[in-house]
Protein backbone atom coordinates (compact mmCIF):
# COMPACT_ATOMS: atom_id res chain seq x y z
CA UNK A 1 0.00 0.00 0.00
CA UNK A 2 1.23 3.24 -0.97
CA UNK A 3 1.68 5.94 1.91
CA UNK A 4 -0.04 8.24 -1.29
CA UNK A 5 -3.34 6.38 -1.47
CA UNK A 6 -3.67 6.46 2.71
CA UNK A 7 -3.15 10.30 2.10
CA UNK A 8 -6.27 10.41 -0.89
CA UNK A 9 -8.42 8.12 1.48
CA UNK A 10 -8.02 10.31 4.37
CA UNK A 11 -8.63 13.66 2.21
CA UNK A 12 -12.36 14.07 3.02
CA UNK A 13 -13.75 15.39 6.39
CA UNK A 14 -16.66 12.55 6.16
CA UNK A 15 -13.94 9.55 6.47
CA UNK A 16 -11.46 12.00 9.30
CA UNK A 17 -13.98 11.59 11.16
CA UNK A 18 -14.59 8.14 10.93
CA UNK A 19 -11.30 7.28 11.39
CA UNK A 20 -11.40 9.85 14.74
CA UNK A 21 -13.80 8.31 16.03
CA UNK A 22 -12.35 4.76 15.30
CA UNK A 23 -9.55 5.57 17.47
CA UNK A 24 -10.82 5.88 20.85
CA UNK A 25 -12.86 2.56 20.30
CA UNK A 26 -13.11 -0.93 18.75
CA UNK A 27 -16.66 -1.28 19.63
CA UNK A 28 -18.28 0.43 16.13
CA UNK A 29 -20.43 -1.81 13.38
CA UNK A 30 -21.52 0.56 10.44
CA UNK A 31 -24.51 2.05 12.09
CA UNK A 32 -22.98 3.52 15.00
CA UNK A 33 -19.63 4.47 13.33
CA UNK A 34 -22.01 6.42 10.57
CA UNK A 35 -24.49 8.04 13.14
CA UNK A 36 -24.89 12.22 13.51
CA UNK A 37 -22.59 11.90 10.32
CA UNK A 38 -25.37 13.36 8.11
CA UNK A 39 -24.82 9.97 5.74
CA UNK A 40 -27.74 7.34 4.09
CA UNK A 41 -26.23 3.53 5.07
CA UNK A 42 -25.45 3.64 1.78
CA UNK A 43 -22.90 6.82 1.70
CA UNK A 44 -21.71 5.38 4.82
CA UNK A 45 -20.95 1.87 2.83
CA UNK A 46 -19.07 3.66 -0.12
CA UNK A 47 -16.89 6.00 2.54
CA UNK A 48 -16.04 3.09 4.68
CA UNK A 49 -15.18 1.06 1.54
CA UNK A 50 -12.67 3.01 0.35
CA UNK A 51 -11.28 3.52 4.06
CA UNK A 52 -11.06 -0.97 3.52
CA UNK A 53 -9.59 -0.27 0.01
CA UNK A 54 -6.83 1.52 1.48
CA UNK A 55 -6.36 -0.81 4.14
CA UNK A 56 -7.27 1.65 6.60
CA UNK A 57 -10.52 -0.26 8.14
CA UNK A 58 -11.40 -3.94 8.44
CA UNK A 59 -14.61 -4.61 7.75
CA UNK A 60 -16.01 -8.23 10.00
CA UNK A 61 -19.44 -9.53 8.73
CA UNK A 62 -21.05 -9.83 12.43
CA UNK A 63 -24.77 -11.52 11.81
CA UNK A 64 -26.59 -8.79 10.32
CA UNK A 65 -24.18 -6.04 11.12
CA UNK A 66 -20.49 -5.35 10.34
CA UNK A 67 -18.26 -4.69 13.17
CA UNK A 68 -15.63 -1.72 11.84
CA UNK A 69 -12.13 -1.58 13.40
CA UNK A 70 -8.75 0.29 12.63
CA UNK A 71 -5.86 -0.60 10.96
CA UNK A 72 -2.99 0.22 13.28
CA UNK A 73 -0.35 -0.17 10.40
CA UNK A 74 -1.35 1.79 7.59
CA UNK A 75 -1.87 4.69 9.50
CA UNK A 76 1.76 4.25 11.04
CA UNK A 77 3.07 4.52 7.55
CA UNK A 78 1.15 7.78 7.15
CA UNK A 79 2.40 9.31 10.15
CA UNK A 80 5.67 8.18 9.47
CA UNK A 81 5.75 10.87 6.30
CA UNK A 82 4.81 13.29 8.86
CA UNK A 83 7.27 12.85 10.70
CA UNK A 84 9.89 12.49 8.74
CA UNK A 85 9.12 16.43 7.19
CA UNK A 86 8.57 17.19 10.99
CA UNK A 87 12.48 16.01 11.63
CA UNK A 88 13.41 18.03 8.46
CA UNK A 89 11.80 21.50 9.63
CA UNK A 90 13.41 21.05 13.03
CA UNK A 91 16.52 20.70 11.05
CA UNK A 92 16.06 23.82 9.25
CA UNK A 93 14.73 26.12 12.41
CA UNK A 94 17.90 24.89 14.33
CA UNK A 95 20.50 25.84 11.39
CA UNK A 96 17.81 29.23 11.49
CA UNK A 97 18.54 29.75 15.41
CA UNK A 98 22.23 28.88 15.02
CA UNK A 99 22.60 31.86 12.23
CA UNK A 100 21.01 34.30 14.03
CA UNK A 101 22.32 33.76 17.65
CA UNK A 102 25.45 33.56 16.91
CA UNK A 103 25.84 35.65 13.31
CA UNK A 104 27.36 32.99 11.79
CA UNK A 105 26.55 30.31 8.85
CA UNK A 106 26.40 27.04 10.22
CA UNK A 107 24.89 25.20 7.78
CA UNK A 108 27.09 22.90 5.68
CA UNK A 109 27.17 23.79 2.13
CA UNK A 110 26.69 20.91 -0.37
CA UNK A 111 29.10 21.82 -2.86
CA UNK B 1 -4.80 11.77 10.31
CA UNK B 2 -3.26 15.90 10.23
CA UNK B 3 -3.23 18.11 7.16
CA UNK B 4 -0.62 19.83 8.41
CA UNK B 5 2.83 20.21 10.44
CA UNK B 6 3.72 23.37 13.00
CA UNK B 7 6.91 23.21 14.68
CA UNK B 8 8.25 26.11 16.89
CA UNK B 9 11.35 26.83 18.12
CA UNK B 10 12.70 29.90 20.33
CA UNK B 11 15.43 32.59 19.09
CA UNK B 12 17.32 34.82 21.33
CA UNK B 13 17.18 37.73 19.01
CA UNK B 14 14.43 40.49 18.31
CA UNK B 15 12.12 39.64 15.86
CA UNK B 16 13.30 41.98 13.87
CA UNK B 17 16.73 40.52 12.95
CA UNK B 18 14.49 36.95 12.72
CA UNK B 19 12.45 38.10 10.43
CA UNK B 20 15.38 39.42 8.56
CA UNK B 21 17.30 36.08 8.15
CA UNK B 22 14.25 34.70 7.11
CA UNK B 23 13.73 37.33 4.53
CA UNK B 24 16.84 38.52 2.77
CA UNK B 25 18.15 36.42 0.26
CA UNK B 26 21.84 37.03 1.09
CA UNK B 27 20.66 35.43 4.67
CA UNK B 28 18.13 32.50 3.80
CA UNK B 29 21.26 31.02 2.28
CA UNK B 30 23.01 30.38 5.13
CA UNK B 31 20.35 28.30 6.68
CA UNK B 32 18.02 27.00 4.32
CA UNK B 33 18.66 27.04 0.18
CA UNK B 34 22.06 26.82 -0.76
CA UNK B 35 21.46 29.58 -2.99
CA UNK B 36 18.43 31.60 -4.75
CA UNK B 37 17.99 33.34 -7.85
CA UNK B 38 14.82 36.22 -7.28
CA UNK B 39 13.71 38.06 -4.34
CA UNK B 40 11.68 37.05 -1.24
CA UNK B 41 8.72 40.10 -1.64
CA UNK B 42 5.33 39.34 -1.81
CA UNK B 43 4.75 37.85 -5.71
CA UNK B 44 8.02 36.96 -6.23
CA UNK B 45 8.75 33.19 -7.35
CA UNK B 46 12.38 33.20 -7.36
CA UNK B 47 14.38 29.54 -7.44
CA UNK B 48 16.02 27.81 -4.63
CA UNK B 49 19.38 25.59 -5.54
CA UNK B 50 19.91 22.98 -2.87
CA UNK B 51 23.40 21.66 -3.75
CA UNK B 52 24.53 22.07 -7.59
CA UNK B 53 21.83 19.79 -9.68
CA UNK B 54 18.79 20.98 -7.47
CA UNK B 55 16.61 24.15 -7.64
CA UNK B 56 12.94 24.88 -7.37
CA UNK B 57 10.53 27.56 -7.79
CA UNK B 58 8.28 29.21 -4.97
CA UNK B 59 5.82 31.39 -4.99
CA UNK B 60 6.01 34.27 -2.42
CA UNK B 61 2.20 34.66 -0.76
CA UNK B 62 2.77 36.89 1.74
CA UNK B 63 5.79 38.82 3.45
CA UNK B 64 4.90 41.15 6.70
CA UNK B 65 7.21 42.71 8.67
CA UNK B 66 8.41 42.12 11.14
CA UNK B 67 5.82 39.39 11.64
CA UNK B 68 5.29 36.98 9.05
CA UNK B 69 6.15 35.21 5.99
CA UNK B 70 4.46 32.54 3.45
CA UNK B 71 5.04 30.67 0.47
CA UNK B 72 4.16 28.27 -1.63
CA UNK B 73 6.29 24.87 -1.90
CA UNK B 74 5.59 22.42 -4.52
CA UNK B 75 6.34 19.01 -2.40
CA UNK B 76 8.94 16.28 -3.79
CA UNK B 77 9.79 19.42 -6.25
CA UNK B 78 13.34 19.90 -5.17
CA UNK B 79 13.93 19.80 -9.46
CA UNK B 80 10.45 21.45 -10.24
CA UNK B 81 11.06 23.55 -12.97
CA UNK B 82 7.80 24.82 -14.18
CA UNK B 83 4.88 27.63 -13.36
CA UNK B 84 4.76 27.05 -9.83
CA UNK B 85 0.82 28.46 -10.28
CA UNK B 86 -0.05 25.85 -12.50
CA UNK B 87 0.94 22.67 -9.75
CA UNK B 88 -0.42 21.59 -6.74
CA UNK B 89 1.24 22.94 -3.57
CA UNK B 90 1.68 23.66 0.43
CA UNK B 91 1.48 26.20 2.20
CA UNK B 92 4.95 27.33 4.30
CA UNK B 93 4.06 30.03 7.03
CA UNK B 94 6.43 31.62 9.54
CA UNK B 95 5.05 33.62 12.35
CA UNK B 96 7.05 35.23 14.46
CA UNK B 97 6.03 36.84 18.15
CA UNK B 98 8.11 38.33 20.82
CA UNK B 99 8.95 36.77 23.84
CA UNK B 100 10.78 37.12 26.80
CA UNK B 101 14.35 37.47 25.82
CA UNK B 102 13.63 36.66 22.27
CA UNK B 103 11.23 35.64 19.86
CA UNK B 104 9.50 32.65 18.82
CA UNK B 105 9.27 31.67 15.39
CA UNK B 106 6.14 28.95 14.89
CA UNK B 107 6.64 27.12 11.29
CA UNK B 108 3.65 25.99 9.70
CA UNK B 109 3.28 23.63 6.76
CA UNK B 110 -0.21 22.79 5.31
CA UNK B 111 -2.39 21.00 3.26
CA UNK B 112 -1.12 17.77 2.71
CA UNK B 113 -4.54 15.82 3.07
CA UNK B 114 -5.53 17.26 -0.81
CA UNK B 115 -2.38 17.08 -2.71
CA UNK B 116 -2.72 14.33 -5.75
CA UNK B 117 -1.88 11.09 -4.90
CA UNK B 118 1.66 11.14 -7.36
CA UNK B 119 2.86 13.85 -5.76
CA UNK B 120 2.16 13.00 -2.08
CA UNK B 121 4.68 10.07 -2.55
CA UNK B 122 7.43 11.87 -4.88
CA UNK B 123 7.23 13.95 -1.66
CA UNK B 124 7.53 11.08 0.61
CA UNK B 125 10.26 9.96 -1.35
CA UNK B 126 12.67 13.38 -1.58
CA UNK B 127 12.20 13.60 2.42
CA UNK B 128 12.55 10.53 3.46
CA UNK B 129 15.43 10.75 1.16
CA UNK B 130 16.77 14.39 2.49
CA UNK B 131 16.11 13.09 5.62
CA UNK B 132 18.59 10.50 5.29
CA UNK B 133 21.43 12.54 3.59
CA UNK B 134 21.09 14.96 6.50
CA UNK B 135 21.81 12.12 9.28
CA UNK B 136 25.25 11.11 7.27
CA UNK B 137 26.37 14.62 7.35
CA UNK B 138 25.53 15.28 11.11
CA UNK B 139 26.97 11.29 11.28
CA UNK B 140 30.03 12.36 9.40
CA UNK B 141 30.48 15.72 11.43
CA UNK B 142 30.72 13.94 14.55
CA UNK B 143 32.55 11.36 13.44
CA UNK B 144 35.11 14.26 12.71
CA UNK B 145 34.83 16.05 15.57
Amino acid sequence: MLVADTFKALGDPVRLQMIQRLSQSTQYTVGSLSAGLGLTRQGARKHLQLLADAELVSLQPRGRQTKVTLDATTLAHAKRFITELELQWDQRLLALKDFVENDVPTKQTNT
Amino acid sequence: MQDSIQREITIKAPKERVYEAITDPAQIITWFPDSIDGGLSKGDKPFLHFGEHDKTQIYVVAAQPHDYFSYRWVPGGNTFDGDIASVPTTLVEFRITETDGGSVVTLTESGFASLPADIIEASFKQNSGGWDFMMERLEKKFAEA
